[in-house]
């Protein structure tokens, strides 16, 4: 796992987004934002489903920005990897507290 | 001073490399995350307690300013993204441009922020005004996230702009080159996160139904 | 990072000199000792606040205080051991020292991030010790900051948990420093697995000091705010829950306690080897071993709320993880003790603190079994068993890891031996009177003594007693070795390169270390950093 490299540039593979894929992201993102709008205002009374759907669709743009904005689909996996653990501990957290609380009740 | 017989380590100085640069601004953006997490465990409890209180306090939102303020958002983060590639491809002058409108964007969010803020103020409803007082405790709850939450985003949007105006000084010193842009990149990323956060933010506080 | 136009004759310390020198500094090495001073400084301070508890405690009743000073003793020792102590030392100090060198490197990755560290550190400590001197003196809440007595009481808990944030932040510096450091500036062939068991410890623990700091510091932001906002985040009579409060404090506070003893464990990894001539036993398991704690401690952090109304297959939940974290530890213990066996034993210092570390994290550690055992834990929790428990890991483990670490270090550091008599004659008197301190708690607390009390019943007398007078042993211990080491200091023996035998890289440069850390090109094993032909 020796990741030493000389200096150069930019220590990673210039990769250059063109400016249609950096649209095209955008179009995404609006079309979900669309979407979880729509299914809040018509969309009625699904308690549980509705956040749960809400949560999904957020979800889908968070992905969005991260691998295309944020460079991730085109850098070292050792990032994505990094922010798996995040993720993981994250919902980790969330799942062993709410369990409390749901058990409680 | 004699530098001829002075030994020097294979690795001294890459401290500088890019590679590094985006790794700590990557460990950074996860402590903000965590940040923001734990007000967001806050939030799913709470929600889970007081289910009806939060639908009935997130109707006082609007819905409208909210998704406006999702698309400026986004739109901000596309530009900043094509600052990037601006700058990949030498284009100085489009990149400066492209990083204004970033920054216009953070404004316009900021304003509608405000409006959304006072009109709040004006029914009373900050923690500690009269009509706060008599809310249910569920709402109470719900008001007491939306200002800690947005308000701790807004300070982050904040953030963002002066570190994007801070960016757009080392452009016009030529310190960020087509050769040389770490700086603009990471504070791409860092305008991400702050988008990011709010694409958790919107669907929560203003699409209870 | 500072120039390279200088010559490998001149040490750290000669190549500049004056205050300014000191405080704007960004050699690693010397915001290393920066940290040193600042946070022995603090320690002494928790370690009188200590003893006027133990002072108060010799006999039941009032003896100095009143109870609700005896709570800021308490709270205020708390405090300043952990945040100012116990969290910092090893990483802040050893680890900015010797990371650097043992990974062949001639600094950190950010070494301006590190200066900032410290200067966070300070502003932290500063305002820990203000709440001494304003309003109502420091808070009387213990060093949790339960709800909802933290956000009711009138003492300065604002301002504790500001200091508290800002140290957080400190570390989180600290923690991404290291990462970045190790990832990125590995001497070339020396892989992940060609690194000192030290920096591995280090790499284990940066990664809990980024990812769990945040979570305490957006909790005691909240606490800030219910103070100013009256919100009742966690007031259950205006609709919130105290127990949220506890489960976001300990998903930081469980955790942190691994940042407090791996890298103490780390350093046991580099001085067993070298005080028994040979490799260590099971490397890899002890690398993939600091990783598991790591990882493990984050799910555990329910077995500090057993008694506080949390759901009961909840409990079972953590209490189950809890068990499974103390495997990775055991798993150290025997390798460590594995190499010691049929190697070549030199009892210097630096392995009477090692050894005296594996004896007093065992039974710290086993005591966690007990008290991590729902039956158990619920008549155990909050009695002295928890307070012997945790002094048994934190200081008869991490602070003994430290002591035995600057004995280790010492004339690598300064270029000076000090006299390894009165250190062998210290380290007794701190070995007796530490554990004399420590263990009647234990029995104490099966025998029902509840923890955060002034007073206590008469049959818990003499055991008190006999604690207190351990304190008086320790401190005595403590002075001895002190003094020693600031004659060591001023007038000891000039140090060689390799006092004790090492093989790891910073035993191949002077002592103390030129500014660029090597005056030649290190040598990397293909062995492996344990390599004694």
């Amino acid at each position: 796992m020796n990741e030493y490299k000389p200096s150069t540039g930019q220590g990673h593979d210039v990769h250059i987004v063109s400016y249609r894929e950096h649209a095209s992201t955008f179009i995404a993102l609006i079309l979900l934002t669309v979407m979880t709008v729509t299914v809040s205002v018509f969309g009625a009374d699904l308690y549980t489903l509705t956040v749960l759907t809400a949560l999904a669709i957020a979800s889908g743009k968070a992905i969005v920005v991260a691998l295309y904005f944020m460079h991730l689909k085109y850098d070292l996996k050792i990032f994505r990897a990094m922010l798996w653990v995040v993720i993981v501990l994250f919902i980790v957290f969330a799942a062993l507290t709410l369990a409390d609380y749901m058990i409680r009740n | 001073m004699n530098m001829d017989t002075t030994f020097v380590l294979p690795n001294s100085g890459h401290n500088r490399d890019d590679m590094s640069s985006k790794m700590g601004m990557w460990l950074f953006l996860f402590t903000e995350l965590l940040l923001f997490g734990g007000l967001f465990l806050v939030y799913m409890i709470y929600r889970f307690m007081y289910h009806e209180d939060f639908l009935e306090a997130s109707l006082e939102l609007n819905v409208w300013m909210g998704t406006i303020n999702t698309v400026v958002l986004l739109t901000s983060s596309m530009t900043v993204a094509m600052s990037i590639t601006a700058m990949q491809k030498g284009n100085s002058q489009l990149s400066l441009r492209l990083i204004w409108v970033t920054i216009f964007a953070a404004g316009i969010f900021l304003v509608i922020k405000f409006f959304e803020w006072s009109a709040k103020f004006e029914h009373g409803l900050f923690p500690g005004m009269e009509h706060y007082g008599h809310l249910a405790n569920g709402e109470r709850l719900f008001y007491f996230l939306y200002f800690f939450m947005t308000g701790l985003h807004a300070l982050h949007v904040i953030i963002g702009g002066i570190f994007l105006l801070y960016v757009i000084r080392a452009i016009q010193k030529q310190k960020i080159r087509k050769d040389k842009y770490m700086l603009l990149e990471n504070s791409g990323l860092y305008w991400h996160l702050v988008d990011l956060i709010w694409i958790y933010l919107f669907p929560l506080f203003y699409l209870i139904n | 990072m500072s120039t390279h136009a200088t010559t490998p004759d001149l040490t750290f310390f000669q190549v500049a000199k004056g205050i300014r020198s000191w405080i704007f500094t960004l050699d690693h090495k010397r915001i290393a000792l920066l940290y040193f001073y600042s946070i022995v400084a603090f320690f002494l301070v928790g370690v009188i606040l200590g003893f006027l508890m133990r002072l108060e405690l010799i006999a039941p009743g009032k003896t100095i205080v009143e109870a609700h000073t005896y709570n800021q003793l308490f709270t205020l020792h708390g405090v300043i051991m952990i945040f100012l102590f116990i969290i910092p030392v090893v990483p802040a100090i050893f680890g900015n020292f010797f990371l650097p060198i043992m990974l062949g490197t001639d600094d950190v990755s950010f070494p301006r991030v590190n200066l900032i560290s410290w200067y966070l550190y300070i502003l932290g400590g500063v305002m820990a010790l203000l709440t001494l001197v304003v309003g109502d003196g420091p808070p009387d809440t213990g060093w949790t900051f339960y709800a909802p007595y933290s956000v009711k009481t009138g003492t300065n808990v604002s301002l504790a948990v500001l200091a508290a944030f800002i140290l957080g932040f400190s570390s989180i510096l600290t923690g991404l420093n290291f990462i970045v450091t190790i990832h990125r500036l590995r001497y070339p062939g020396m892989t992940f697995f060609k690194m000192p068991l030290f920096a591995w410890s280090l790499y284990a623990t940066a990664w809990i000091q980024v990812l769990a700091t945040p979570i305490v510091g957006i909790t005691l932001l909240m606490i800030v705010a219910e103070r100013a906002f009256g919100v009742g985040l966690f007031d259950p009579s205006i609709g919130g829950d105290p127990i949220l409060y506890q489960h976001l404090f300990w998903i930081y506070s469980h955790p942190a306690v691994y940042i407090m003893v791996l890298p103490a464990m780390g350093i046991i990894s580099e001085i067993i080897p070298t005080f028994s001539q040979r490799t260590i036993f099971g490397y890899k398991a002890i690398a993939y071993s600091s990783l598991a704690i790591a990882f493990v401690g984050y799910f555990v952090w329910g077995h500090h709320m057993f008694t506080s109304g949390m759901s009961g297959p909840a409990r079972i939940i953590f209490s189950i993880l809890t068990f499974l974290v103390a495997i990775p530890s055991a798993v150290k213990v025997f390798n460590w003790v594995a190499t010691m066996y049929k190697g070549s034993i030199d009892v210097k210092p630096p392995m009477l603190y090692a050894m005296a570390f594996i004896f007093q994290f065992l039974i710290g550690g086993l005591t966690g079994l007990v008290i991590g055992a729902l039956a158990t834990d619920v008549h155990l929790h909050d009695t002295y068993f928890v307070v012997g428990h945790f002094h048994y890991v934190m200081f008869g483990g991490t602070g003994f890891a430290f002591f035995g670490a600057i004995h280790y270090w010492f004339p690598k550091i300064w270029g000076r031996m000090y006299n390894v008599s009165w250190a062998n004659i210290a380290f007794t008197i701190l070995f007796v009177g530490f554990n004399i301190l420590y263990f009647p708690m234990l029995i104490l607390g099966m025998m029902g003594m509840p923890r955060r009390y002034y007073d206590y019943l008469p049959e818990f007398q003499f055991l008190n007693m006999i604690s207190t007078v351990g304190s008086w042993i320790l401190i005595i211990g403590m002075i001895i070795m002190i003094v020693n080491l600031i004659n060591g200091y001023r007038k000891g023996a000039v140090a060689p390169r390799n006092p004790w035998g090492g093989v790891t890289l910073e035993w191949q440069t002077k002592s103390p270390p030129p500014l660029q850390n090597f005056d030649k090109a290190p040598e990397v094993s293909e062995h492996g950093p344990y390599d004694f032909k």
